[in-house]
């Protein structure tokens, strides 16, 4: 279980960027944290990999509080979390092979046995055959997916999702979003740290929203019947429209 | 290993570079070595020969050379004297000259090589230099030490030669071991600089590694083995290359030490130099990779 308890994080220039935040997610949720850009959602997730500590209050994994941690232990505890980067952080020099061929050696993968789960994941993210190829010879969805794979290459029980689907059109998000979906109902807790609130109002999903570093609201999404034509009829929303956008799905459900 | 080759086929001329001064650094380590295992040799050879050598009148009486050796033995400073008669050094000269007829007389004009044309002496081996002069005071004083027509008693002082050698010697020693260790120095230094330009090329792969729960040794370890291969190169050119400078000065060599060292040097002696080498600029290459890439790792998150 993750537990963030009166988290406050305040940066060097002064800056509050987390306010008093305070959420648990239990084993095996998909949560999906949504907020403008800066309010705090990748720094959550730098939390969760004890890149950051906690100005105020505790981050606890299964009831360790990474604060306490001792440095020599961080690695262990970033092996627990798959983390798909915003930026990707796909090394580019590294073929995609390579790159997911780093995660398992890091997770003390056996060697021989790494080949058969590249495929096994390429096929997963549905980039198969691909693993030879460098990421400037990727689009930026077969970039998203290739991160992706290195994130769960190594089975975390919890996969941190920053963003995945910040630079794709509509319909290689939907799909982005239905392989993170996909890989929770694996037994995965997935955490989607997103600004399009889009995707995930017409599914079914936690969604914790963060306003000016503070939980706006933190409530389950009901999944809508037909998700995918919804989507791609719909223009990228601000995060001033999300509101309208529940609304509209409200009154087409009282009018069903 | 495989990325350490890797890093070095994607910077072949920062390696060269580190192979190329390792190696130089190798080869005068080897150089030394072999110069102080010789000049050791040498100073063996002439340190187990008689040090002062006091050439004795005809006629002198055995109860004279007793009185001599006696004095001599309760001389301070005296390890060892002994009396070399006539005949003593006519079979010392046989053994020196071997069967050369020339030399042992047989065909000149001189006739035979006879004991009566040798003179006994007698021969002085000093514990330490500084027991010289006392030594010598007691032969000056003897009546049996023979004279030179200019009235100088005849005594022999290789003591002479051994103690330029001793200084030759040590003087090798001395700035064998300062190059070695300023090219030793010189080479951590370039090993350091060349893996810390590679890492630090290398800082948003290895902060990435670290996010995905990289220990630090998974991420210094290619770069200790790269900085262990260049060391391990190194050691093999510079003993290649001291090896065939060896090999090609044997015939200049032998003629002149060939009586005090073998030649061609046995390979048994170049395979332990090479041993010796392997381990120390395996060492050298190892403190330097993990010297540049620990520091590095530890200030990235």
């Amino acid at each position: 279980m993750i537990d963030f308890s009166h988290v406050t994080k305040t940066f060097p220039t002064g800056e509050v960027v987390l306010d008093d935040v305070s959420f648990t997610v239990n084993p095996g949720e998909f949560v999906c944290i949504t907020g403008k850009s800066g309010v705090g959602k990748t720094t959550l997730g730098r939390l969760l990999i004890r890149d950051l500590s906690p100005t105020k209050g505790t981050v606890k994994i299964d009831g360790e509080d990474l604060a306490l941690m001792k440095t020599r232990d961080i690695p262990r505890l970033r092996r627990k979390i798959g983390f798909v980067f915003q930026d990707y952080k796909i090394i580019l020099d590294k073929t995609v092979a390579e790159n997911i061929t780093y995660a398992l050696e890091i997770a003390g993968y056996d060697s021989k046995k790494i080949p058969a789960r590249i495929d096994q994941l390429l096929h997963l993210v549905d980039i198969p055959g691909k693993g030879d190829l460098f990421p400037s010879q990727l689009s930026g969805g077969e970039l998203q997916r290739a991160s992706i794979a290195r994130a769960i290459a190594a089975d975390p029980p919890i996969l941190f999702a920053d963003e995945p689907t910040g630079n794709l059109d509509k319909e290689t998000s939907l799909e982005i979003f239905n392989l993170l979906k996909k890989i929770n109902e694996a037994g995965t807790t997935v955490i989607m740290a997103t600004h399009d609130v889009t995707i995930i109002n017409f599914h079914h999903a936690r969604h914790i929203h963060l306003e000016k570093g503070k939980i706006a609201f933190d409530r389950e999404n009901i999944k809508s019947q037909n998700v995918e034509e919804e989507v791609k009829e719909q223009p990228s929303p601000k995060d001033d429209e999300v509101k309208i956008i529940h609304k509209k799905r409200k009154i087409k459900k009282i009018k069903k | 290993m495989q990325t350490a080759f890797k890093n070095i086929r994607r910077s072949p001329y920062q390696a060269l570079s580190a192979i190329f001064v390792v190696s130089i650094t190798m080869f005068i380590v080897a150089m030394f070595a072999l110069v102080s295992v010789a000049s050791q040799e040498i100073l063996l050879t002439f340190e187990t020969k008689p040090q002062i050598i006091a050439y004795l009148k005809d006629g002198h009486t055995p109860d004279q050379v007793n009185e001599l050796l006696t004095q001599l033995s309760t001389t301070q400073g005296v390890k060892k004297a002994i009396y070399i008669s006539k005949q003593d050094a006519l079979e010392l000269y046989k053994e020196s000259v071997g069967n050369d007829p020339m030399l042992l007389g047989t065909v000149t004009d001189w006739g035979i090589v006879t004991a009566d044309i040798l003179p006994a002496s007698v021969e002085i081996t000093a514990q330490t230099p500084k027991s010289f002069n006392s030594i010598s005071s007691v032969l000056e004083r003897s009546e049996i030490v023979s004279t030179t027509p200019q009235g100088k008693k005849e005594i022999d002082f290789p003591q002479d030669v051994v103690a330029e050698l001793t200084k030759w010697t040590n003087a090798i020693r001395v700035a064998g071991l300062i190059m070695v260790a300023a090219l030793t120095l010189v080479s951590i230094l370039t090993i350091v600089i060349i893996i810390s330009m590679k890492i630090s090329g290398r800082k948003l792969e290895i902060t990435t590694l670290k996010l995905l729960g990289a220990r630090n040794f998974y991420i210094i370890k290619p770069y200790i083995q790269e900085s262990f291969l260049y060391g391990v190169s190194g050691a093999l050119i510079g003993w290649l290359t001291a090896y065939i400078a060896l090999l090609y000065s044997t015939p200049f060599l032998s003629p002149r030490i060939g009586t005090i060292i073998t030649f061609p040097v046995p390979f048994i002696i170049m395979l332990i130099l090479l041993g010796g080498m392997l381990t120390f600029s395996a060492a050298l290459a190892l403190v330097s990779g993990f010297f540049a890439s620990t520091r590095f790792v530890k200030r990235s998150k």
